[in-house]
């Protein structure tokens, strides 16, 4: 774990006695940690203890919570539901790959080029980012109407393509909310992608020029490389984000149809809230703490790929 | 960016007014004079003005009688997925509702607070029906009030059904009726003949409605008291198929499918659908959130066909939070008896609440099974003849033959998980031809079996 | 806590990125650079030469153009049909998606969806402002003043804070859901329970790691020996806090500031749990919640109504969002 870059502080300190620690500035410095240690100690320490505590107890806020063991966990392994959706999360983060990784490398490397009305251009890209989440979900909501008369099937009846049924199918439901995804996100890799662009050194072209590059070549020779660190992050900041999706599979279907789109933070939201008396919250906290241990897995691979990429 | 000096200054401006603002959720509070404050629930979000001025007027008119009683209504709505939430944040209203299918378990839980002594003061205590009390009693103690019981009914547009050939006044009295008709306003029509519920537990619901109105069950009790659980009976999967039909070869069922309550209201609002099977007393609903006029309105009979058959009832019953004193208690059972109850025993008040609905262009004469028995339920119907604005006619297919029909309560264990494991079935069914509908069903007997295995009561 | 699907940013991805590593040089860097100036400054992956290739021209120019095409589609296209569709009246919406006003314009739909008493959003908006302003100013104060703590008057404890705080970063926000939801029903210290009221998400939204990082490492990379010498004028730690630390920090305090404002106006599943009130209600839990009640058209305009101050707060500060989105992005993913 990293900590703060800070030079170590060498200070004489006398004995220490309350005076000294008053005079020395320790009351002011605790003023002013205050407001961490509380904030901190409230909404972030206690409850990460805590989560680990209710994940091996029986707690529904009805009943006076009990030790349960291992039980939260086997109950989350033997649920069917759960093998359904750690597949659908896993068939989300694949096709958000898909769909989300290649075509805003590509835009941005493209508005890169472009000379004049630059910030037209990421403006645009971005605008949708700038929506509220659950105003697209719920606008998209209304393009996916899978009669005829949806705003997305008249497009398409335009170009001769029968109406699609789209998030009202169990083969098309995620792939449309990954669409939605997609667009509601593209915009902000495009102008991290933008930014890296800008950074790449100008001599490098003009060395590989040099050497008689053309287009392609400097693309693969010299851009790629380049942004190979912020492809790196992007890619695994993707999956992390991608493996927590919520917004778009509850707003949009309820993780139907047929349980479809149910993914883990929608199990998990459905184990803590889901049923009318009494929700399971060991449950819930111990299929979150499995989530979590697969994500650190996910970012030491991630740190020690980066890691081997910086040495080499 | 500004200063920081001015952004300190700023956020403690703001911090300061917010401290205010926080301080006004709703709370309710016993003072020393004898004057009580109880929060109880109101309407549905989205409710129209006029339905919300309908319910001030008899919060009002509750009020002047009970001068040291002060009611904050706060919208409320019951779904499954929101309720658990709710009760376990502790922002129910004092007085709020529930289905009768939740009233058991949450007693036993202790969520309901015991209203025994203050139900019992009530002059027709002792009238109420018996069964129906059961829902929401235990061991000689009453949890809650049961009110506004429905029967399953089938709702239909009779605009459509004109402009679709049909006559409007002969609606269809078996399933095979039903989906012809389907057929013949898809066709003619090009929207949904017939929808079906499937999402929120709407979906097990209408299900289970549809293996009753076939003479299956879905929950069987043994000799021994034991429950089990029985989704693949064959009215079921006969409900299935049929449902199959409709969606996949006559294509009369529309083209969206994760619809809940309120989702499939605004279907019906909004002339998507011609029918829908819903509880008998759905108009108050379509006429408050959905602009229906129910002079366009149909109400017609479920089709029961086999032995065994019926129709699905259930209702709602009015309780208490625990969280409640005494005082609030009391007056939260009067405002139970006011607003539910006094308008089917007292002719002044039953008429005063009709008024009242008309005054704000509600429905009046919305079908409703009774709480005490039907000849009561008759004379309070005969007190407020004149302000009946439900054309009779239109609701008469239904209200002529529910006393005929078998009425069968929703099953009783583990209802609501029940209901969400059905509707991934409907769901299933409905997006999926070649879903397979009998092991979809095993998998629900077992999830919900062993849920009522684990039961210790 | 602010987002559930906010991943778990770490410090190795903020260096991996450079984002923070060295703010002296690399936020000014992000901060004063205008999109033009980098314009002018830096020559792409085509040459001047490469474009006075015909070829080179000719493929181009029409990418450009398609692009520029594709982009309006997709960026304005769904916003413009969302204003046609605000004063559209419902049927022709359901019949007739893409048509542009079959049967004329029916203004009323924004008027109720604004401020007709049931359906209205006009309180729910206000609380939206609300719940930003507060998130901000909760998550300004616990970062200035610990980040000074922890990085300028150093106390011997600050360590083993320092270490608390980053490790927090490791643990995905979707563990906190359930015990956090229970914290916020019975909170230690502070005693009356807080959900239904802006709190709940205003204190959660405080603990937020990456703030502290952020403000450390500025902090940090600040010269000290400003600091000495306003010691040795006899300025003491509250001084030195307010007239001379934070008046060096506004690159930082403006980063900070916008993902707390963008995060607190985007969040939604934990708005939804703790905010069930329709008084404090914020945008994004009152729309789903009365979507399915309402008139199509009505529902289009509060959509419609919601996106406008994002959307003209975007426009009038255009460059602060997307250099914070370079930065920023590469740590919200």
């Amino acid at each position: 774990m990293a900590t703060s870059t800070a030079p170590p502080t060498v200070r004489l300190r006398p004995r220490r006695t309350p005076g000294t620690w008053f005079r020395g500035g320790g009351l002011s410095n605790l003023l002013f940690m205050l407001p961490l240690l509380f904030i901190f100690g409230i909404f972030s320490w206690t409850p990460i203890v805590q989560a680990i505590v209710m994940s091996v107890q029986h707690t529904n806020f009805l009943a006076p919570p009990s030790f349960v063991g291992w039980a939260n966990f086997n109950q989350v392994f033997h649920d069917p539901e759960f093998f359904v959706a750690v597949k659908n999360t896993g068939y989300f983060a694949v096709l958000a790959l898909v769909f989300g990784y290649p075509i805003p490398l590509v835009a941005a490397v493209l508005m890169s080029e472009v000379k004049r009305a630059k910030g037209l251009y990421s403006a645009l890209a971005y605008l949708p980012v700038v929506i509220p989440p659950v105003v697209a979900v719920l606008l998209w909501l209304t393009f996916y109407d899978a009669s005829p008369h949806g705003a997305f099937n008249t497009v398409l009846s335009w170009v001769g393509i029968p109406p699609q049924p789209w998030i009202q199918s169990a083969a098309t439901a995620m792939p449309s909310l990954v669409l939605e995804a997609t667009w509601a996100a593209a915009g902000g890799t495009i102008i991290i992608y933008l930014a890296a662009l800008t950074s790449v050194a100008p001599e490098l072209y003009d060395a590989a020029e040099v050497d008689g590059a053309g287009i392609w070549k400097k693309i693969w020779h010299v851009t790629l490389p380049q942004l190979r660190g912020v492809l790196l992050v992007t890619l695994i900041l993707q999956i992390i984000g991608t493996s927590q999706v919520f917004l778009e599979p509850y707003l949009f279907t309820k993780g139907g149809p047929a349980d479809a789109t149910i993914t883990v933070l929608l199990l998990i939201y459905r184990y803590a809230f889901g049923s009318p008396t009494g929700g399971n919250y060991g449950t819930a906290t111990a299929l979150s703490i499995l989530l979590a241990l697969f994500l650190a897995v996910l970012s030491f691979v991630y740190f020690r790929i980066t890691k081997a990429w910086s040495d080499s | 960016m500004k200063s920081p000096r001015r952004v300190v200054i700023a956020s403690v401006a703001a911090f300061a007014t917010v401290i205010g603002l926080a301080a006004c959720s709703p709370g309710s509070t016993t003072s020393e004079n004898g004057k009580v404050t109880i929060t109880v629930a109101s309407l549905v979000p989205g409710s129209s003005k006029d339905a919300f001025a309908a319910f001030y007027a008899r919060v009002q008119a509750f009020e002047k009688v009970n001068k040291n009683i002060t009611l904050k209504p706060v919208e409320y709505q019951w779904t499954g997925p929101t309720f658990a939430s709710q009760l376990a944040g502790g922002t129910l209203p004092d007085v709020f509702n529930v289905p009768f299918t939740d009233s058991q378990s949450l007693l036993q839980a202790g969520q309901l607070a015991d209203i025994t002594s203050d139900v019992n003061k009530l002059s027709y205590a002792s009238k109420f029906n018996k069964s129906l009390f059961a829902v929401a009693s235990k061991s000689g103690h009453i949890y809650g009030v049961p009110y506004g019981p429905y029967a399953y009914g089938l709702s239909y547009n009779r605009d459509l059904f004109t402009k679709a050939g049909l006559d409007p006044n002969k609606p269809p009295t078996t399933w095979d009726e039903v989906r012809a008709d389907a057929k013949t306003i898809s066709d003619k029509l090009g929207i949904a003949g017939y929808m079906q519920f499937t999402s929120g537990n709407t979906g097990g619901w209408a299900l289970t409605e549809q293996t009753y109105s076939r003479g299956g069950r879905m929950e069987v009790k043994g000799s021994d008291g034991k429950y089990t659980v029985t989704a693949d009976n064959p009215q079921t999967e006969a409900a299935l198929a049929w449902l199959k039909e409709l969606r996949w070869t006559d294509n009369s069922v529309g083209h969206n499918f994760i619809k809940d309550w309120s989702g499939m209201n605004q279907y019906f609002g909004s002339g998507q659908t011609a029918m829908f099977p819903s509880g008998s007393d759905v108009l108050t609903s379509l006429v408050q959130t959905d602009g229906v006029d129910p002079a366009n309105y149909g109400l017609a009979l479920i089709p029961t066909e086999g032995a065994n058959s019926g129709v699905l009832s259930g209702g709602n019953v009015a309780t208490v939070n625990t969280k409640t004193d005494a005082a609030q208690k009391a007056a939260a059972v009067k405002w139970i008896d006011f607003y539910y109850i006094q308008k089917l025993v007292n002719k002044t008040q039953s008429v005063a609440d009709a008024k009242t609905l008309i005054a704000s262009k509600q429905p009046v004469g919305v079908p409703q099974l009774p709480i005490f028995d039907k000849a009561t339920l008759d004379t309070s119907l005969s007190w407020i003849d004149q302000y009946i604005n439900v054309p009779k006619a239109n609701v008469a297919p239904f209200q002529d033959g529910i006393f005929n029909q078998n009425i069968i309560a929703e099953p009783p264990r583990h209802t609501q998980e029940l209901y969400a494991a059905l509707d991934t079935v409907v769901q299933a069914v409905l997006t999926d031809k070649n879903a397979d509908a009998d092991a979809l069903l095993k998998a629900v007997n077992k999830k919900v079996q062993a849920l009522i295995d684990a039961d210790t009561f | 806590m602010t987002s559930v699907t906010q991943p778990a940013a770490t410090p190795e991805v903020i260096s991996a990125t450079g984002g923070a590593a060295a703010p002296e040089v690399r936020s000014r860097r992000f901060l004063s650079r205008a999109p033009k100036e980098a314009e002018a400054q830096d020559r792409g992956i085509i040459s001047s030469m490469d474009w006075r290739r015909p070829g080179v021209r000719a493929a181009m120019r029409p990418i450009h153009v398609i692009l520029l095409i594709i982009l309006i589609i997709v960026g304005i296209g769904p916003l413009l049909w969302l204003a046609k569709s605000a004063i559209t009246p419902t049927q022709d919406t359901l019949r007739e998606p893409m048509a542009l006003f079959p049967n004329g314009v029916d203004w009323t739909a924004l008027s109720r969806a604004w401020s007709d008493p049931q359906v209205g959003i006009g309180t729910q908006f206000l609380n939206t402002l609300w719940v930003a302003v507060g998130s901000w100013g909760v998550q300004l104060l616990v970062a200035t003043t610990g980040g000074y703590a922890l990085a300028v008057l150093r106390p011997k404890y600050a360590k083993i804070v320092n270490g608390l705080v980053l490790g927090t970063l490791f643990v995905p926000a979707v563990v906190l859901l359930v015990p956090l939801y229970l914290i916020v029903l019975h909170p230690p210290v502070i005693g009356a329970p807080i959900i239904n009221t802006f709190w709940a998400v205003w204190l959660p939204a405080g603990a937020n790691a990456f703030n502290i990082l952020l403000m450390t490492r500025f902090f940090n990379n600040l010269p000290r020996e400003v600091f000495e010498a306003a010691k040795t004028d006899g300025a003491g730690p509250f001084r030195l806090f307010w007239s001379i630390v934070l008046p060096m920090s506004r690159p930082i305090l403006g980063v900070v500031s916008v993902f707390a404002i963008i995060n607190a106006w985007k969040d939604y599943l934990w708005p939804s749990l703790v905010l069930a009130n329709p008084a404090v209600q914020p945008l994004s839990v009152r729309l789903p919640l009365i979507q399915p009640q309402i008139e199509l058209d009505v529902f289009l305009a509060a959509l419609a109504i919601s996106t406008l101050i994002p959307i003209v707060l975007f426009l009038i500060f255009q460059g602060a969002f997307l250099r914070s989105a370079g930065l920023g992005g590469a740590v919200k993913g």
